[in-house]
């Protein structure tokens, strides 16, 4: 059923067939590079796009295009599991909080309004800024601000369920909590996550970019798509290459993530008809 | 970011770019007709002052804002003489013990209250009061005796032989004592509205944008032409570069990248001129010799062989500048040509590592030694792409030897106040501005190596404490350079740092100021004589 109403929305296969292209290029990125993204080389900096470099060089003469290969691990890898992080925060606190309900529905749902409350990318920059950045504190802090939106849809999901047949069912058995939240409601409040999840990996990526543009993100030597964008910033009048190539990845990545969420949500939903 | 009339000092640099020493103009007289009054010129500066008492800080962004604001005794001159500047002559006592200075008379602080040599014995009691946290003190611990003669003259007699004594006398230790007598100096409004007898006077601190200076009316050698400077904070150099395309800075320090291939349009050549000399400065990698790894000289001799300074000057200042063996620049006297240098040789070093007990038993491409990784990061400060691309090719480089480097840039002033002075660090990328004079015992003497003192590293070495004693206890020009040329190679032996390149200064200022002289050591030190003919005036002070 999923797939049928999935395989219509031909703009959403796209989607899908290029985050899985991406994906392979993530894993291959070893075998699809032409050079080594890290060798330096002061006789070739900043050559155009070429022959010997498709997507030309940076100012320290290396490879551009093998940098961007292996910065889609990163950025790929960041949005991953950060988003990751997000979900599995996101559902274990939505479903206590719509399960059990009362007071622990107050204080988690408060503590949701707070983190909302935060401008997400201030804080981001401010924790960095206090413990110093790296690619795994930038994947926990996204993750660790990001799960709000999650809980929310879990809970209002879990609200509706746990007053379902079902359930009753489950529980006049005698099954436990834990069971019931865990094997009984949480797979039928999956759906939204599904999408969100998608939707939040785009958005991760270009938080990370963000952060990475700022100096704040994945350091130096590593490649991002985010620090090459810096990187080249310097050198916008003179080497165009340096910000054009990472300014459309990011961008045809986000928005392959963007089309297959959509896509995925609208194949989800028993109301829309196609 | 420029350097005024400072050059005596040692400082931190954020980064290369023009710097100056304020050296004396002759009124040129002849042409004083074509000079006309107005117009204000706007600085791009990368770094924030921290303190405008000089004697309190000792980054550069501070210095070169207070140099437009204060004088000393005496300053140098063109050919790098010493000569007067609040000071009118001075003698020295035969045996070099004694010097007595004659104050210029009728010199007002900026605030109209008269300038008299209580004012130079308060700056100089203040200095050497131990409260006072000063990089600089140890100049004037060398007085014996400070005293005031008269309204205008001021004698100090030292103990031993001093030999940079009379170039001490610039602009660190004058301080208004009307002002300042009954303050705590280290915590003084003053620091942040600063009261001088300098060519312009402090009108304004936005924090974080600007510091406003305008003109001194009342200044002993003449009004400067201009009726203020304006120095802008903008650490990002692209943002900067982009306010100077847009004519909304009048004075920046160019990248070797933008000097060489952005600036070049008809644009810049109608509206800019550029200028192009060596700096008076350095930058080095600097190791933390309290560290267990880098308290081995061996280890920084084999780091030396992994590097490829050539490959610096050439990828880092795209051939501007040259590379660096010690402590002073190439073409002055201390500077000694004949260290020993370390030469390229990844091979050489990896065996040296080895020697020193580093294998790499996993296999993963990095040393290890009893269980442990070589790996150590490498400190810099933000906003300088030139600095952080040094450390990236020195993380290359050091990755094929086995190294493993990572690279934290820091915004400066937590980087110089948390990790410098605290010595919590394990090696960084800086740069010294350093002075004429070659005594350089702030920087080597292993006693300076207290919190907010410049020998940061802990470098600790016996002969070259000796040295450096030596060297300023003589006024015989060859003895100093015998102690000087031996510390330089001490110090290319040991390698507390690795001296990595001097860079060459690439200012470009507004075609509109005339008046600009450049001389060998740069354009900046003649600034209140640069004008703008009054049809091309751009600015004029708000009423």
């Amino acid at each position: 059923m999923f797939w049928k109403r999935f395989k219509k929305n031909k703009l959403a296969v796209i989607g899908g067939i290029l985050v899985f292209g991406l994906f392979a290029v993530a894993i291959f990125a070893p075998l699809l590079a032409p050079y080594d993204p890290d060798i330096i080389n002061m006789e070739q900096v900043l050559q155009s796009p070429g022959a010997a470099h498709i997507l030309g060089t940076d100012d320290l003469g290396r490879d551009v295009l093998s940098r961007m290969i292996y910065g889609t691990r990163i950025s790929l890898s960041i949005g991953f599991i950060a988003i990751a992080i997000a979900t599995i925060i996101g559902v274990i606190l939505g479903s206590i909080s719509g399960y059990y309900g009362r007071l622990i529905d107050s204080l988690i749902m408060r503590l949701v309004d707070i983190m909302l409350s935060v401008p997400t990318f201030f804080l981001l920059l401010t924790v960095l800024a206090i413990v110093g950045p790296s690619i795994w504190i930038v994947m926990f802090v996204i993750g660790l601000t990001g799960w709000m939106s999650i809980a929310r849809l879990v809970r209002a999901e879990f609200l509706t369920l746990k007053e379902r047949e079902f359930v009753q069912a489950a529980r006049s058995i005698g099954a436990s909590d834990a069971r019931i939240i865990f094997r009984h409601i949480l797979p039928n409040a999956l759906t939204p996550v599904y999408v969100s999840f998608i939707l939040g990996v785009a958005g991760a990526i270009l938080m990370e970019s963000g952060l990475s543009f700022l100096g704040f993100g994945v350091q130096p030597p590593t490649p991002s798509w985010g620090n090459i964008l810096t990187a080249g910033r310097e050198y916008m009048e003179v080497a165009w290459w340096l910000i054009l190539f990472p300014g459309i990845a990011i961008f045809i990545t986000c928005l392959s993530y963007y089309i297959l969420g959509e896509g995925i949500r609208q194949a989800l939903d028993p109301k829309l008809k196609i | 970011m420029y350097f005024y009339r400072h050059l005596c000092n040692i400082c931190f640099i954020f980064s290369a770019s023009f710097f100056f020493v304020h050296i004396a103009t002759l009124a040129q007289n002849n042409q004083s007709n074509s000079f006309s009054y107005g117009d204000e010129i706007i600085i791009g500066s990368s770094a924030e002052a921290s303190n405008l008492i000089p004697m309190l800080s000792s980054d550069s962004a501070s210095h070169e804002v207070s140099g437009f604001i204060f004088n000393g005794l005496v300053k140098y001159d063109k050919d790098l003489t010493l000569i007067g500047d609040l000071a009118q002559s001075w003698e020295i006592s035969e045996d070099g013990l004694v010097i007595t200075f004659h104050l210029k008379k009728g010199i007002k602080w900026q605030d109209g209250t008269a300038f008299t040599a209580d004012d130079v014995l308060f700056g100089y009691e203040t200095i050497i009061n131990e409260k006072t946290l000063s990089a600089y003190k140890e100049d004037y611990f060398q007085v014996k005796k400070a005293e005031v003669l008269d309204k205008y003259t001021f004698k100090v007699t030292y103990e031993k032989p001093f030999a940079p004594a009379l170039a001490s006398w610039g602009s660190l230790v004058v301080l208004p004592k009307h002002i300042l007598e009954k303050e705590d100096i280290n915590k003084t409004e003053f620091s942040r509205k600063p009261v001088g007898t300098g060519p312009f006077k402090f009108k304004e601190w936005v924090p974080g944008q600007k510091v406003i200076l305008e003109a001194n009316d009342n200044y002993f050698e003449g009004r400067p032409y201009l009726d203020g400077v304006v120095i802008r904070i903008i650490p990002d150099p692209t943002t900067m570069f982009l306010e100077l395309k847009t004519q909304g800075l009048d004075w920046i320090g160019l990248s070797p990248l933008q000097y060489k291939k952005q600036t070049q349009s008809e644009f810049f050549k109608k509206n800019y001129r550029k200028f192009k000399y060596p700096s008076f400065s350095y930058t080095y990698l600097g190791f933390n010799l309290k560290h267990p790894w880098f308290s081995d000289k061996k280890i920084r001799q084999a780091i030396a062989h992994a590097l490829d300074k050539e490959e610096l000057v050439k990828g880092v200042l795209l051939g501007m500048g040259n590379i660096s063996t010690g402590p002073y620049v190439p073409n002055t006297w201390p500077y000694n040509p004949n260290v020993r240098k370390y030469e390229y040789n990844p091979q050489k070093a990896k065996e040296l590592l080895r020697d020193a007990g580093w294998q790499d038993i996993d296999k993963d491409g990095i040393l290890e030694k009893n269980g442990k990784k070589f790996e150590f990061t490498i400190l810099t400060n933000m906003g300088n792409t030139t600095r952080i691309k040094t450390a990236t090719i020195i993380q290359y480089r050091l990755r094929e030897v086995g190294i493993k480097v990572d690279i934290r840039s820091l915004e400066w002033s937590a980087f110089i106040n948390w990790f410098i002075d605290k010595k919590r660090f394990e090696a960084v990328i800086l740069g010294w501005s350093i002075g004429l004079d070659p005594d350089q015992y702030d920087i080597w003497h292993s006693t300076k190596i207290k919190e907010k003192e410049l020998n940061f590293v802990s470098f600790k070495n016996q002969e070259v404490d000796e040295l450096l004693e030596k060297g300023r206890r003589t006024f015989d020009i060859e003895k100093r350079k015998q102690a000087y040329y031996r510390i330089q190679e001490i110090l290319a032996e040991e390698l507390p740092y690795i001296f990595l390149y001097v860079p060459d200064n690439l200012p470009i200022v507004s075609a509109r100021f005339e008046g600009i002289a450049p001389t060998p050591i740069g354009i900046g030190y003649n600034i209140e004589k640069w004008y703008v003919p009054k049809n091309l005036q751009k600015y004029r002070i708000q009423e």
